[in-house]
């Protein structure tokens, strides 16, 4: 009989390994911020294609040029460069929630029975002092989770929001785009990775934030100036963590999720 | 499986100067192990397909900083598993490595009975289940080395461990799957 590492090596070929998917690259992508083309690879499937195609045709509807769009964040968020920012809607009184158009205050284990993620929750910064959630018509399809943090050491409170830090969370799903970041002049855009996903840490200038809605029109209700900002996708949960914090402080708030 | 470095390095440089063709050409010659590689860390061809995917449009993005004339497939392999582990962890489950044999696959020996043959096969679908029922590193070891035929660095990259632990894990899970084997041939 042949020795066990003979028999291995004929296992190889004799294996029924699960189909091979077809993939091939699909679409550039217009961008601006790195100077680099951006490519998609999709799998094959005109479905995929469809979907690409869809999303770029709303991008270019929803920005007034194509100079507009400085860059693109998987399929989930869009970056706009403009030299002006738009006005953001006054701060209303009241509440944080309502202040910051954070949606309904509830509890951590109440919205998690609203949305279908898991809810992740930086062990760095432990149990948020508020959650909030947004569901539609206010909020994306598929609903918002936002966690407070009104003060933790080191981080001081931003003038912007009023707490800490805040984090945000939803799911996105093929052909809709859910937030989108309009940069001024001011503000700098950052590739990092974060946990092996991509991310994007936006700092400099106060930029404004936006919600848009599943066909990719603005919800201008919510358009506010966000401070500094680590922007990622983790498996089509988009993650935001703002406040006046440095790049170091956000990545190791984003890996302690 | 696929790929030669020769032709490797002349599609890495046309990809690096944005020729898109050049990398289309690249996902078709690894897409396969790249798949594969996803589907033994994660036992799920879903989540496989979706790390494959992730992985390739991560190399894409960072193909301008790879150093040209290094090995491309461990790479690939690297990237591609790093989507496939962060999908288990996200996901906090793994799903149970179902490898089957191929029903029509013979060996080469022409010269064997029906009946040797039904053995043979036999013997190989025992084999396979053990490697499949191991530990996972000692799965992840073995399936890399022999199933996937990956070499040493290919086998690093992808469990993303230092080469030289590639060696001392192979040798650990080969002992133990020797004894399992062994057992069962004394049972």
């Amino acid at each position: 009989m042949p020795d066990l590492e003979e028999q291995l090596e004929a296992l190889s070929q004799a294996i029924d390994w699960p189909p091979t998917p077809n993939v091939r690259v699909v679409l550039p992508i217009h961008r601006e911020v790195s100077g680099a083309a951006r490519r998609w690879v999709r799998w094959v499937p005109a479905m995929a294609a469809a979907a690409a195609i869809l999303v770029v045709a709303t991008l270019l509807a929803y920005t007034p040029t194509r100079d507009a769009i400085a860059g693109w964040l998987d399929l989930h968020t869009t970056i706009h460069r403009t030299p002006q920012l738009p006005s953001p809607s006054p701060h209303p009184s009241g509440p944080l929630g309502k202040r910051l158009g954070l949606g309904d205050a509830t509890t951590l284990a109440q919205a998690q029975s609203e949305v279908a993620w898991p809810i992740w929750v930086p062990a760095s910064l432990g149990r948020p002092d508020e959650v909030y959630v947004l569901v539609p018509p206010y909020g994306p399809s598929g609903g918002e989770v936002t966690l407070v943090y009104a003060e933790r050491p080191g981080i001081k409170v931003s003038g912007q929001t009023g707490v800490s830090i805040l984090i945000t969370e939803a799911r996105g799903k093929v052909n809709e785009q859910f937030f989108g970041k309009t940069l001024g002049p001011g503000t700098t855009l950052e590739n990092v990775s974060v946990n092996g996903h991509a991310g994007w840490w936006i700092s400099g200038q106060p930029h404004t934030f936006v919600i848009t809605d599943a066909n990719g029109n603005p919800y201008f209700g919510t358009l506010r100036l966000a401070t500094n900002t680590l922007v990622f996708d983790d498996n089509g949960t988009v993650v935001r963590i703002e406040g006046d914090m440095t790049k170091d402080q956000a990545l190791k708030i984003a890996s302690s999720i | 499986m696929e790929g030669r470095p020769a032709d490797d390095s002349s599609l890495v440089s046309r990809a690096q100067r944005g020729d898109e063709a050049a990398y289309e050409e690249i996902v078709q010659l690894y897409q396969q192990v790249a798949f594969r590689t996803a589907y033994v860390i994660t036992g799920s061809a879903a989540d496989a397909e979706d790390a494959a995917q992730e992985g390739f449009v991560r190399a894409y993005r960072a193909i301008g900083r790879f150093r040209r004339g290094a090995p491309l497939r461990p790479w690939l392999l690297r990237i591609v598993a790093n989507e496939a582990r962060n999908r288990v962890r996200s996901s906090g489950r793994r799903h149970q490595l179902e490898l089957r044999l191929s029903e029509g696959f013979r060996p080469g020996d022409a010269a064997q009975s029906p009946e040797a043959v039904a053995v043979a096969s036999d013997e190989r679908r025992r084999l396979l289940a053990m490697v499949s029922a191991l530990g996972e590193e000692d799965r992840l070891v073995i399936a890399s080395r022999y199933l996937l035929e990956l070499n040493g660095e290919e086998t690093a990259a992808a469990l993303g461990i230092p080469e030289g632990t590639v060696k001392s894990r192979l040798s650990r899970a080969l002992d133990r799957l020797r004894s399992r084997v062994q057992e069962a041939t004394d049972a």
